[in-house]
């Protein structure tokens, strides 16, 4: 009995792959090779930016932030959220990693870039794969 | 007569297959890292009303990607990116003191300029080969290539120095510019 639970438990460790976290949008990360790694993986706050799965949201590209279609206003709001969950000390180091799609508009970007700067969260990370 | 006949025993022993379940499972708990922290970093410039700074044109190299995700290089048109890393560590180090390149590493500013309508591919592509430049000359310094000189551990302090002296008197400065508010029709 126990030979064929490892069976299993190494059939299934071999055949699994690693799910990825559900989102609203579509994203394909482009690549990059200057890389920087950061060490408090606790600062990072996502926001991704890509076309709607579901096209009741429509066609262009949106940003989605915990799951959510957000519109561009609702960044300094979202800004604020994710810096009170922080610890006093880190609050002014957030990063706001951007996950956005090869394609996506760069005034768009620039856009949240300017939403963001206004609400100083000032530290971007490019999310980009290793080439 | 009674003869016993000889089979080969045809079983496989699973004994330590327990064992070899927990060190796989040990491994790959230790080997699989989720890469989402690593990317390229930028920091935004404060959001106060631009001041006005009289850069001299010298010290700024200019490339702009328009709408139709074509590169302007030093008001050159450029079909590809062949060739920027170079450039840029020419102009930066300016190592044959010429007048059209920066006057010193400290005043050299990179300026990106993107408009609505770049695709944010060409934009990362971009950013990616300054960055690349950099740390290659922040490698030089030491004797590293590039990659290396992005692995070295700055918790061990010895190494900090090292990345520290690399950084000093060569800043990254890479600009944004702002963003144009309406597409041009």
């Amino acid at each position: 009995m126990p030979d064929i639970v490892f069976l299993l438990l190494f059939f299934f460790m071999v055949s699994a792959t690693m799910k990825q976290p559900e989102d609203h949008v579509k994203i394909k990360i482009p690549p990059a090779h200057a890389l920087t790694k950061v060490q408090k993986q606790f600062l990072i706050k996502e926001l991704h930016i890509g076309k709607p799965k579901n096209v009741s949201f429509g066609i262009g590209y949106k940003i989605s932030a915990e799951n959510q279609i957000i519109q561009l206003s609702d960044i300094g709001h979202w800004v604020e959220t994710q810096r009170a969950s922080l610890d006093e000390a880190y609050k002014n180091q957030m990063i706001v990693l951007l996950k956005a799609d090869v394609d996506a508009d760069m005034g768009l970007i620039m856009d949240v870039q300017q939403e963001l700067r206004k609400h100083q969260a000032r530290k971007i990370l490019y999310r980009t794969l290793e080439e | 007569m009674k003869r016993t006949k000889r089979r080969l025993d045809v079983t496989i022993s699973a004994g330590s297959m327990a064992d070899i379940a927990f060190l796989l499972l040990i491994f790959f708990l230790v080997a699989t890292t989720l890469d989402k922290d690593k990317g390229l970093m930028m920091q935004l410039p404060p959001d106060v009303s631009p001041t006005i700074t009289e850069i001299k044109d010298r010290n700024l190299f200019k490339i702009h990607i328009n709408s139709s995700n074509k590169f302007l290089i030093e008001d050159e048109m450029r079909p590809d990116l062949e060739g920027l890393v170079a450039e840029i560590k020419e102009f930066v180090l300016n190592p044959n003191a010429r007048p059209n390149l920066a006057e010193n590493p400290k005043k050299a500013i990179i300026s990106i300029k993107t408009q609505r309508g770049t695709s944010y591919a060409f934009f990362i592509e971009t950013l990616d080969q300054i960055k690349e430049a950099y740390y290659q000359m922040y490698g030089e310094k030491l004797g590293l290539s590039s990659d290396e000189f992005r692995k070295l551990d700055r918790s061990d302090p010895s190494k900090s120095d090292m990345y520290v002296f690399a950084r000093s008197g060569l800043p990254m400065n890479i600009s944004i510019a702002e963003p144009d508010l309406f597409k041009s029709l």
